[in-house]
């Protein structure tokens, strides 16, 4: 089942970066397709998730650097990290302050990439995916 | 595996080797420790000042998840730092803490970072001499040899514990029965109790809570032998270092960049003495007790494919590889208003 695939998805990048603490995707309208995450709300998180995505690549076409490949932001506290994933949904990471971005950025293509074959395969209603308890 | 033998836990010897003969050369620079966690052991001397790595937590998460320093005191002292001073000076002078804690709890996190590296997956180590920035440097430094030492203690420590396996990639929860909001057990492990959600592993509880990960994964394995904790799931082990030859970046344009496992790289400077490809060693992973149950151990999978590369040993992680995560280190270093601690 596509929903049980992208939580799939979610928990093996988590596994494999040392500091992700949760994971979620949304669609581009910013909704929340599936979440996997802790202490924080998945709702605000997507919406943000695609306001902040829109801005980002906008961001990286007016300063003329081509496409986007995630945007990061970095506080005290830890990361949030988005990856555009294909054109309709939105992967996003949280981490702690150990985040290994590094291996982030090799580890989470494959993740991005898998988890636009699965909504590629699901159906287009939002209403087949349901939020993780 | 770490079947209560004590003699069964050592370091990983790659990492052995390099720490030994950086100290013996006196390297003034850094050592790339490329694996699981990995991580940056920043040298002067000879002499350890710092280690840096995603699996244990820098005395900045130290002290501001712990609450020992305020963060708008860590800010406000680290934005004066930047001006010239230093960051210990700052962070002492303004009364945010003693100088002998400061020392003593950058001492523990030092030695924290390097029994993480050491009880973790070690592929390749890669001395690199030159200048050395470090926010807050160990001062004294810590001799090799004493690090080396005392991680080989703590992993003894934790391998005589009965039940406890794999713990580097542990999750844990509440044993069934187990209520955290009922108990009221003291000496810190309400904390974890509270937080071990079948999420977190030793590490994450760690930096949740801004404690050292031995200590904390010693408190770990001791409430699950009193069957207050149970581990859920283990973490897989990185795809790159599970199945290099699967790795999803490329191999890269260079066909010399494919290199092979657990090399200690002989650098053109006199950093170290071990020759480009020391004897790849089987059992790297010896406090892996859980490896049975794991895929198998990548420095075997890539013998087999690659045996080749004498004298060439390189990264080979591609150009997605530990440049980009580097580029992408000092960009944010450069940008950042403010610095975690090193």
């Amino acid at each position: 089942m596509a929903d049980d695939s992208l939580l799939n998805e979610m928990q093996e990048l988590r596994d494999r970066v040392t500091g992700i603490t949760g994971a979620a995707v949304a669609s581009r309208d910013g909704l929340i397709i599936k979440a996997d995450v802790d202490d924080v709300n998945p709702d605000n998180l997507a919406a943000l998730a695609a306001a902040w995505l829109g801005v980002a690549q906008r961001m990286a076409s007016e300063a003329g650097q081509g496409l986007l490949r995630e945007a990061v932001t970095r506080s005290s506290g830890g990361y949030v990290a988005i990856y555009a994933v294909g054109r309709t949904a939105v992967l996003l990471l949280t981490g702690d302050e150990g985040l290994d971005i590094g291996r982030l950025h090799r580890e989470s293509r494959s993740s991005v990439e898998n988890i636009e074959a699965v909504l590629a395969s699901a159906p287009a209603t939002p209403g087949i995916f349901r939020q993780l308890g | 595996m770490a079947t209560g033998d004590p003699a069964d836990a050592v370091t990983d010897p790659v990492l052995r080797e390099s720490l030994t003969s950086s100290a013996a050369v006196g390297l003034t620079g850094v050592l790339q420790v490329i694996g699981d966690p990995g991580g940056t052991v920043y040298l002067s001397g000879g002499e350890i000042i710092g280690i840096k790595t995603p699996g244990a937590p820098s005395l900045e998460v130290l002290v501001l998840k712990s609450g020992r320093v305020p963060e708008d005191g860590w800010e406000a002292a680290f934005s004066a730092a930047a001006a010239g001073t230093t960051m210990s000076a700052e962070l002492i002078t303004r009364g945010l803490i003693g100088a002998g804690e400061l020392e003593a709890l950058l001492r523990t996190a030092v030695a924290d970072a390097l029994f993480v590296l050491a009880c973790g997956y070690v592929d390749q180590c890669r001395p690199e001499p030159g200048p050395v920035s470090v926010l807050l440097p160990l001062d004294p430094p810590a001799e090799a040899a004493w690090l080396l030492a005392e991680a080989e203690r703590r992993m003894n420590a934790l391998a005589a514990i009965p039940g406890l396996t794999g713990y580097q990639r542990a999750r844990v929860q509440p044993a069934p029965g187990v209520v955290p909001a009922d108990l009221i057990l003291g000496g810190g492990r309400d904390e974890l109790l509270a937080l071990a959600n079948g999420r977190r592993t030793p590490r994450d509880l760690a930096f949740a809570l801004g404690r050292g990960v031995y200590a904390t994964t010693l408190e770990l394995g001791r409430m699950q032998h009193e069957g207050l904790l149970v581990t859920t799931s283990h973490r897989a082990p990185p795809s790159s270092l599970a199945t290099p030859q699967a790795s999803t970046a490329p191999a890269s344009t260079a066909p010399a960049s494919t290199a092979p496992a657990k090399t200690v790289r002989a650098e053109p400077a006199p950093a170290t003495s071990e020759p480009a490809n020391s004897e790849p060693v089987a059992d790297h992973e010896p406090a892996e007790p859980a490896a049975a149950s794991e895929p198998a151990p990548p420095a075997e999978a890539t013998n087999g494919d690659r045996p080749g590369g004498h004298g060439l040993t390189r990264r080979r992680r591609g150009r997605h590889g530990d440049d980009a995560g580097a580029d992408m280190s000092m960009l944010l270093r450069l940008l950042r208003p403010r610095s975690s601690g090193d």
